[in-house]
């Protein structure tokens, strides 16, 4: 057949015409790219616009129903505020609020349960009706529905009662002294009641328009794209020196860094750069890359209720098997800050006398020869018939935290103990098996419940065990009379000298007992373009974000 | 005709109803669920996820579960999301025009060069054309597209600059230049596996076709060997490709599940994955729906196409 084609001049020309079509095709895509430069990156470079690169998506911005942390917390510190906030030092300013109610300007009564609280009268919601303490009473209600889709009660739950005093006076009466209550109100963005009053907030438009009183205006979003804010003239702090704020989303994280290099994104936090690209970014023209301290700590979460994790000196042999400062070295490239604590070491009730039991794998095995776990014939430990092997469950996909599992498990093969990966994909492992304590072991980071304040009662508590009918997140179901009378102790004192010896002790308890076994404090690494003026790392918010309204471009 | 359109119709909605059910049924048998996401927020306590279980009715039966789902759709409404409680056919529509442009731009692209490489490379069987096409659509066929892609993305966009890195329009711009810039790289990307696909069913078809008597014959006339191959050889071997054509019109609507991720492309693939990993089911089962609405419209379309061009197929009145 072929020789036949062969003799066809026609064909022939034919073929020159189908080559020419397809390289026509093939060079003019190219080319019209050359025609137009490098017009994305300077468009994204524009004078006064700023763009932020995230990978996951925010898709609900009502502060008090998202559930993603991070990219909806980025979008609620851009549109709303809070009464007060923190700045880089801690320290609290007043921002809704006139001032940060105390004992000596009469905001907090001398048994510390009547909070007295004055708001600014001069502030607008992005719709220009005035803001009022209505709005902060109805952001309390909406709090309180049952009926809402409500996160988190962020500690509200323990005011008694509250009411408008005045426009712009609220007063809580508190059930019983509780010192992460300010903390309640910084975590706590105030929604309008004039637009969301009588309708159904689960539903309502507003969750993905949003009118806040913060320092943009929420103008556009693109589906899956991006979100465009801009600046609200009569902010209350002072004006927005940019003209336009974009949150992009990029979902592959190569892609973003990528981005990032080539100038379309500006602000590459939340997530962060990988540790593995760390080093190369580092060397990156016009950038900014720096570790910022993140409040998440890793841990091992051991499942007290299995009986392999019953005695404490399993568990702290688990811990003395394991080598941390390889861990961190090896698969955070050394970026994480190790810690004993639930706390990050830099945090002020950090109880910087903790002892390292350090990586001892000689000393693990001596401890698990006393505690009865003796190695059997398959080189495993076993003690009455319970074998010293479990799974280890994380998200399944997290490339670092499936290296970790790996260390930890030639680690603990080394001491007769036998760890099995057991990953499963966010939505299953976080689920039930975690909530109902059907896990032997879990590789998670989390922070406290109310971070930067140092309660951790919900995780420690006896009462707070969901597997045992209990409320709150205690789900490695750890016991002890000791925990449970600190942790209240540590809630309702408000002096921090006091506070402070109280956590040192839960501290000292947690790091003998071990129901779960601290790793290292996340450190985010943010890579920020020169062009960027006014972008401050803050360590007491979640994300960086909260100071966008100072934020230049040159 | 019509009664075999109104009989497919028929079949066709008593197939979907079975698929509703079967997704219905196994989305709520997976371990897990939308409600873990909440667990991994520390401020969010077991109490406070019970609560949210309620409000999302995910306490209740599964079937009851399911009706209300289905009942809804029935009337129009396709339900709420459970994060954001935007209404789903919203956030469906909304990313259809990106799918659409990407895939549409792909299919036709692919469609045109492939079919043009596979007929040359059937009218030259076995020339140096015929195994440098063979060997370059093995290589498209078997290559990883994320990797393609951060390929592309690496030498175009952050090497050499010519092109963006993702997306589809340049934040403040949007014209149509602009769009099309953003456009090359995935498209390029999709197309080169469909481009393979197309070439290689294209040239088998052909082969099959050019041997056959009645091209011969045509031939044998004396008429034109370019006028043999066009009007007697590709037409008859295009007809099976029309097949293959209506099986691919669901990636119309369904996008690229890989090249939408990588390219940061805001269409339906991209929404299928996010909404995976946040199980949030009423959108899940939105995409589903409508993913198998367009299958069976593909798949119907292709038949009475194939029926109408090739005179040996009658469409049968079951």
């Amino acid at each position: 057949m072929s020789d036949v084609a062969d003799d066809m001049p026609a064909a022939s020309l034919n073929r020159r015409d189908l080559l020419r079509t397809g390289s026509l095709l093939g060079l003019t895509l190219p080319f019209a790219g050359a025609l137009t430069g490098l017009g994305a990156p300077q468009a994204a470079a524009a004078a006064g616009q700023l763009v932020i690169g995230v990978t996951q998506e925010a898709v609900n911005f009502n502060p008090l129903l998202y559930v993603n942390t991070g990219v909806e917390t980025s979008v609620e510190y851009i549109v709303f505020d809070a009464l007060w906030k923190f700045d880089p030092a801690g320290k609290l300013i007043a921002n809704l609020a006139a001032e940060i109610p105390s004992a000596e300007n009469g905001g907090i009564s001398a048994d510390g349960l009547t909070w007295t609280i004055k708001l600014r009268p001069d502030v607008k919601w992005h719709d220009g009706k005035p803001f009022t303490s209505a709005d902060v009473v109805f952001t309390l209600d909406v709090l309180r529905d049952p009926k809402v889709v409500v996160r988190s009660r962020n500690g509200h739950d323990h005011a008694e009662s509250y009411e408008a005093v005045d426009d712009h006076t609220v007063r809580v009466k508190l059930k019983e002294s509780y010192a992460p209550y300010v903390v309640s109100w910084q975590k706590t963005s105030i929604i309008p009641k004039h637009i969301l009053s009588g309708i159904d907030i689960n539903t309502a438009p507003f969750n993905t328009s949003p009118i806040g009183t913060g320092p943009f205006k929420f103008k556009s979003r693109v589906a899956g794209s991006h979100i465009e804010f801009e600046p609200n003239p009569d902010y209350h702090g002072g004006a927005p020196k940019l003209t336009t704020l974009v949150q992009k989303y990029v979902p592959d994280q190569q892609t973003l860094y990528a981005q990032f290099q080539t100038g379309e994104v500006d602000i590459y936090e939340l997530q962060g750069i990988p540790p593995l690209l760390y080093a190369k970014a580092k060397a990156l023209p016009n950038c900014k890359v720096e570790p910022s301290a993140s409040p998440f700590v890793e841990f091992i979460y051991f499942n007290c209720g299995k009986p392999q994790f019953q005695d404490k000196r399993v568990r702290k042999a688990i811990y003395m098997a394991i080598d941390k400062k390889g861990w961190i070295d090896a698969v955070y490239y050394g970026v994480p800050i190790p810690t004993l604590s639930y706390l990050p070491p830099n945090h002020w009730a950090y109880n910087s006398k903790l002892v390292d039991p350090g990586f001892d794998p000689a000393k693990a095995a001596a401890l698990l020869d006393e505690a009865g776990w003796k190695a059997g014939d398959d080189g495993v430990r076993a003690k009455d018939g319970v074998r010293l092997s479990f799974t280890m469950s994380t998200t399944a996909g997290n490339k670092a935290r499936e290296q970790a599992q790996q260390l930890v498990q030639q680690n603990l093969k080394k001491v007769g103990v036998e760890m099995t990966i057991k990953n499963m994909p966010a939505s299953v492992v976080w689920g039930d098996y975690t909530v109902r304590s059907e896990f032997d072991t879990l590789m998670v980071g989390w922070d406290t419940l109310l971070y930067p304040d140092p309660d951790y009662g919900d995780r420690i508590v006896s009462t707070a065990i969901p597997a045992k009918g209990g409320s709150g997140s205690n789900y490695v179901q750890y016991q002890n009379p000791e925990i449970d009378e600190l942790s209240a102790k540590g809630a309702k004192t408000v002096g921090q000298e006091e506070r402070k010896a109280i956590y040192d002790r839960i501290q000292e308890i947690l790091l003998d007992e071990m129901p779960f076994a601290p790793i290292f404090a996340y450190q985010t690494i943010v890579g920020v373009r020169d062009r960027v003026g006014g972008f401050v790392l803050n360590p007491y918010t979640p994300i960086n974000t909260w100071n966008p309204a100072d934020w230049t471009t040159s | 005709m019509a009664r075999f359109l109104i009989n497919r119709l028929l079949q066709s909605a008593v197939l979907l109803f079975g698929v509703s059910i079967v997704g219905f049924a196994l989305m709520h048998l997976a371990p897990g669920g939308p409600l873990a996401i909440y667990t991994l927020n520390p401020t969010v306590t077991a109490q406070d996820i019970e609560r949210i279980k309620v409000l999302f009715g995910l306490d209740q039966p599964v079937y009851v579960q399911y009706f209300k789902w289905a009942g809804g759709l029935v009337s129009g409404n396709w339900g709420y999301s459970f994060f954001g409680g935007q209404q789903v056919r919203e956030i469906v529509l909304d990313r259809l025009p990106a799918t659409f442009l990407l895939m549409g731009t792909s299919l036709a692209l692919a469609l045109v060069i492939g079919v043009a490489i596979g007929t040359l490379a059937a009218v030259r069987r076995n020339s140096v054309f015929d195994y440098a096409t063979a060997i370059g659509a093995m290589i498209a066929l078997s290559l990883p597209t994320f990797w393609f892609g951060l390929l592309a993305i690496f030498f175009f966009a952050q090497t050499l600059g010519w092109f963006p890195a993702g997306g589809m329009v340049s934040i403040g711009d949007g014209s149509l230049l602009d769009r099309l810039h953003h456009l090359v790289l995935p498209v390029v990307v999709l197309a080169l596996v469909l481009v393979a696909q197309w070439s290689r069913y294209t040239r088998s078809s052909m082969i099959d076709i050019l041997d056959q008597d009645f091209v011969r014959t045509a031939r044998a006339k004396g008429i034109s060997p370019s006028r043999v191959l066009v009007n007697h050889g590709l037409r008859a071997a295009l007809v099976p490709l029309v097949a293959l054509a209506g099986l691919q019109l669901p990636l119309l609507v369904g996008g690229a599940l890989v090249t939408e991720t990588v390219f940061s492309w805001p269409g339906m693939g991209l929404l299928f994955i996010s909404v995976l990993s946040t199980r949030d089911y009423p959108v899940l089962m939105a995409i589903l729906m409508v993913g198998a609405v367009v299958v069976v419209l593909g798949n119907l379309l292709a038949d009475i196409v194939v029926a109408l061009v090739d005179p040996r197929v009658k469409l049968h009145d079951e």
